[in-house]
């Protein structure tokens, strides 16, 4: 029937809805009560977010964000808690600004070469706690915050001169050699600013991460033990191989984090390198439920949202009141998709109902 | 004449879909044992839940003691004496007995102290009065099951209720710990305490309720006293003409073996009882029916077969393959299927569409199967086919199987199961919980599948089902098989009796 499934897509769509008008409802009654004109920081806000320089800025971000997200996404389909996207990444970056600065290759595979070693570094780091935990029983939640522990003091301890550092020359910044760019990922030009060529490829491992989910036995078998492990085990499938392939898939995932912005900007990693894109990975699958197109929306909002949000200093707001939106976001989300879910079985509890009266009483007559 | 301990009347009770309770009336004398008896799916728990507030009904009335009481939740109950000993109990491990029974009723002294000394004291003395002794300052972890059904009662006494009701209070239980209970119910009713207690099995029923009601199909069928009926009648009433008339049984069994069990043990986990030297033949278009009292290694048998367990000893074959060591998948793509007692747990993705629960279990067979892809096409094509085939009641197959009832989930995982030709099924309680005509239907095919070679091992606590399509019955008791009955020749009573050890002494 398509019409459920039109139906189906459409509840889904109000709870994101709802959430971000009520988290800018707030926003702006915080803004107010603040002493702020809601109506004219919103106003430059908005004029500020949609420049082209901003536009291309939020793509880039989204990028990040989104490997992050989908990173996350895949862990959550089958409830797991990869909370190590932040370590798995930040590892994943470093070994590979490092390897990628220590080889000469010829472009395509100096790149290709980097991006390998940065997922086999994530999927790595992950799969010690898959492995801790189908073995042990340690649950990943823990396991995943420790080693982000320690692959802080693994990062800490190695990026050093001497070891695998240098210090940059006039600064103060400690980083590894830059690779050359032989090793870059070209991006391309809009409005006169660079978006990274890395962008592409997150869109394809999206559509790859949706072909492989809905399309694929395995994808079948992942979403199967997301839903019920029991059931799923019964079918056949193998809950514990499942998890571990699970978060080695994630870790994969969580090691690209980091690649659009060293391949498409810095070319090497230092202690100014970003960090702790792992939690807002998870908040953006969690407001994009998972699915990769919700991810991407998420991921662009997240991103547009810390964009627009330089303005604020200047129109003298403070720019937490971003942080608040974005937490009241994740939060409303997850209540309005647990109401939308109730809605929607109650609904088709109906529509069958009424279709089990009518076979009923055409039984009857028969 | 005293007004009853208990009046329902006219309570209906209707669910998406089905109804639960229609129009049902009870009544029930103080001071006696009532037995509410009936088939999966009759209605019971629901009429139970009703009167302890835990369900609302649609319509009707509940009179506590002539007056009718509003009943919306179990406080309501508590407050009008009832009291209920849930099947599955409601008790926290790692807190003493003591603890669990004040839990949410704690006698407090000075300043919201909770007063122990009391509470002990009070234990005790129900304890000695019903003659139910327990140690208050025992772990529940540490407690048999008997002994904890025991904390359950005296938790409920403490909360001064003067009607007890019991679901399925024997269920969990083995035998001595049944003759116990049993002891102590009559002692309570002995006290002037009235006792609900709802039970399939019909020689317990006979032995200590004074009247019985029977449920079949959601409504109150009959009224009776154990003088006045034969447990055959008893079962007649509960399965009304829907009774199964056993086919005749012409259909040549096979030579060939479709599942064997050599010698197989197993090291139970916990409480799980395990297996110890199991051997089973089922062949090719045969049915062997595997009865006993639940908790006696039926899971542990189940598991054994679909790979989720592997065994300490002996072999497992499916056809002539060993697949003692080999995945559950290996042994699905061999043919083995699967009908599991809890469907919400083993059997569905709740939230996921009919069709894609078409896929679960199938998803390394073709035509669904096409390498590493799924074919969803197939897959929707052959949910329509199941839909219509075994009469699934939905609007489409794009619904999400939490939005059918009980009845039409089985029939679509029913049908799922016998897709696609099965070498061997299991069917663990393949009617529990469905209503009548569902229950015809499964049977029907079950006998169909059969006649199409399979070989079927059907776990069943329903004797009547049990004794209706098997072509062998294999009592298990306490991880053993204890005998082999022919059921063109044994009564639900004889095998109600191999089942509890009862003859074997």
């Amino acid at each position: 029937m398509m019409e459920t499934r039109i139906e189906r897509v459409l509840l889904q769509l109000i709870a994101p809805v709802v959430a971000i008008f009520f988290a800018a409802l707030l926003a702006a009654a915080i803004l107010h009560f603040t002493g702020a004109d809601a109506g004219s920081v919103l106003g430059e806000v908005v004029a500020f977010g949609t420049t082209p320089a901003s536009l291309v800025a939020v793509v880039n971000k989204a990028t990040t964000f989104y490997l992050a997200g989908i990173a996350g996404a895949i862990g959550f389909r089958m409830l797991l808690f990869n909370i190590g996207i932040d370590g798995q990444y930040r590892l994943a970056v470093f070994f590979a600004a490092v390897v990628g600065a220590s080889v000469s290759l010829p472009p395509v595979l100096h790149v290709t070469l980097i991006i390998v070693v940065a997922m086999a570094v994530g999927a790595g780091w992950a799969a010690l706690a898959g492995y801790i935990k189908v073995t042990r029983g340690v649950s990943e939640v823990i396991s995943t915050i420790m080693l982000n522990a320690v692959a802080t003091g693994i990062i800490a301890y190695l990026l050093a001169p001497g070891r695998l550092a240098e210090r940059a020359a006039g600064s103060n910044n400690i980083r590894t050699t830059p690779i050359p760019s032989s090793g870059w990922f070209p991006g391309f030009e809009v409005a006169g600013k660079e978006v990274f060529g890395f962008t592409l490829v997150a869109a394809a491992l999206g559509i790859g991460f949706w072909i492989l989910l809905n399309r694929t036995r395995f994808g079948f078998e992942l979403r199967a033990s997301g839903l019920s492990l029991r059931a799923a085990a019964v079918s056949g499938v193998n809950s514990k191989r499942m998890i571990f392939v699970t978060m080695v898939m994630s870790g994969a995932m969580a090691g690209l984090v980091g690649i659009p912005q060293l391949l498409g900007s810095s070319h090497q990693y230092g202690l100014d390198f970003p960090a702790g894109f792992g939690f807002t990975g998870l908040a953006i699958a969690i407001l994009g439920r998972n699915h990769p197109l919700g991810v991407a929306f998420g991921a662009l909002l997240w991103a547009w949202l810390e964009r627009s949000s330089q303005i604020l200093d200047l129109l003298g707001v403070s720019r937490e009141i971003v942080t608040i939106m974005q937490a009241t976001i994740v939060l409303s989300v997850v209540v309005a998709y647990e109401v939308v879910r109730r809605v929607n079985v109650r609904r088709q509890q109906k529509l069958v109902g009424r279709s089990e009266h009518v076979g009923i009483e055409s039984g009857a007559t028969a | 004449m005293p007004a009853p301990a208990i009046e329902l009347r006219g309570i209906t009770k209707r669910y998406p879909g089905v109804v639960a309770n229609r129009d049902v009336n009870l009544r029930v004398e103080s001071g006696t044992a009532h037995a509410v008896i009936g088939e999966n799916g009759a209605g019971k728990s629901t009429l139970m839940n009703i009167l302890y507030g835990m369900v609302v009904p649609d319509e009707g009335e509940i009179l506590v003691e002539g007056t009718p009481v509003p009943m919306s939740s179990p406080a309501d109950a508590i407050a009008a004496g009832i009291g209920m000993v849930h099947q599955h109990f409601k008790l926290a491990d790692n807190l003493t007995v003591l603890e669990n029974v004040i839990l949410g009723d704690e006698p407090t002294g000075r300043a919201g102290r909770i007063d122990f000394e009391a509470a002990r004291t009070r234990i005790v003395e129900l304890g000695d009065h019903y003659r139910i002794p327990i140690e208050p300052d025992a772990l529940v972890a540490d407690l048999s099951v008997g002994n904890r059904q025991r904390v359950e009662i005296i938790k409920v006494l403490y909360r001064g209720a003067r009607v007890l009701i019991l679901d399925e209070p024997t269920s969990v239980l083995v035998p001595q710990e049944v003759d116990e209970l049993l002891k102590n119910l009559r002692r309570l009713t002995g006290e002037g305490l009235t006792v609900i207690f709802i039970s399939h099995k019909l020689d317990e029923v006979l032995t200590v309720a004074d009247e019985i009601t029977v449920m079949r199909n959601a409504r109150t069928v009959a009224h009776t006293r154990p003088a006045e009926i034969t447990s055959r009648e008893l079962a007649q009433l509960m399965v009304g003409s829907e009774l199964p008339t056993p086919e005749p049984r012409t259909v040549e069994v096979r030579s060939e073996v479709g599942l064997r069990l050599e010698s197989v043990s197993t090291r139970g986990r916990g409480h799980e009882t395990s297996l110890s030297d199991i051997d089973l033949t089922v062949r090719s278009g045969e049915i062997v029916g595997i009865a006993g009292v639940e908790g006696n290694g039926q899971s542990e048998l189940i598991e054994t077969i679909l790979g989720l367990t592997s065994p300490v000893g002996g072999r497992v074959l499916l056809g002539t393959e060993d697949v003692t060591e080999a995945a559950t998948s290996i042994r699905r793509r061999l043919g083995l299927s699967y009908i599991p007692q809890d469907r919400h747990r083993e059997a569905l993705l709740l939230d996921a569409t009919l069709w894609e629960n078409r896929i679960l279990g199938h998803q390394m067979h073709p035509p669904i199967n096409r390498g590493v892809w799924i074919d969803r096409k197939a897959a929707r094509a052959d949910t329509e086919r199941i839909v219509a085939d075994s009469d699934v009641r939905t609007p489409s197959i794009e619904v999400l199987a939490s939005a059918l009832s009980g009845g039409n989930q089985q029939k679509l995982i029913v049908g799922r199961e016998m897709a696609g030709e099965p070498r061997v099924l299991i069917a663990a309680h393949p009617t529990r919980g469905v209503d009548v005509g569902a229950q015809a239907a499964i049977w029907t095919r079950l006998s169909a599948v059969r006649r199409a070679g399979v070989a079927v091992l059907l776990v069943s606590a329903d004797l009547e089902e049990l004794i209706g399509i098997s072509d062998r019955i294999l009592v298990i008791l306490r991880g053993r098989f204890v005998g082999e009955f022919d059921p063109a020749a044994i009564g639900p009573e004889d095998l109600g009796a191999a089942m509890t050890g009862a003859d074997a002494a």
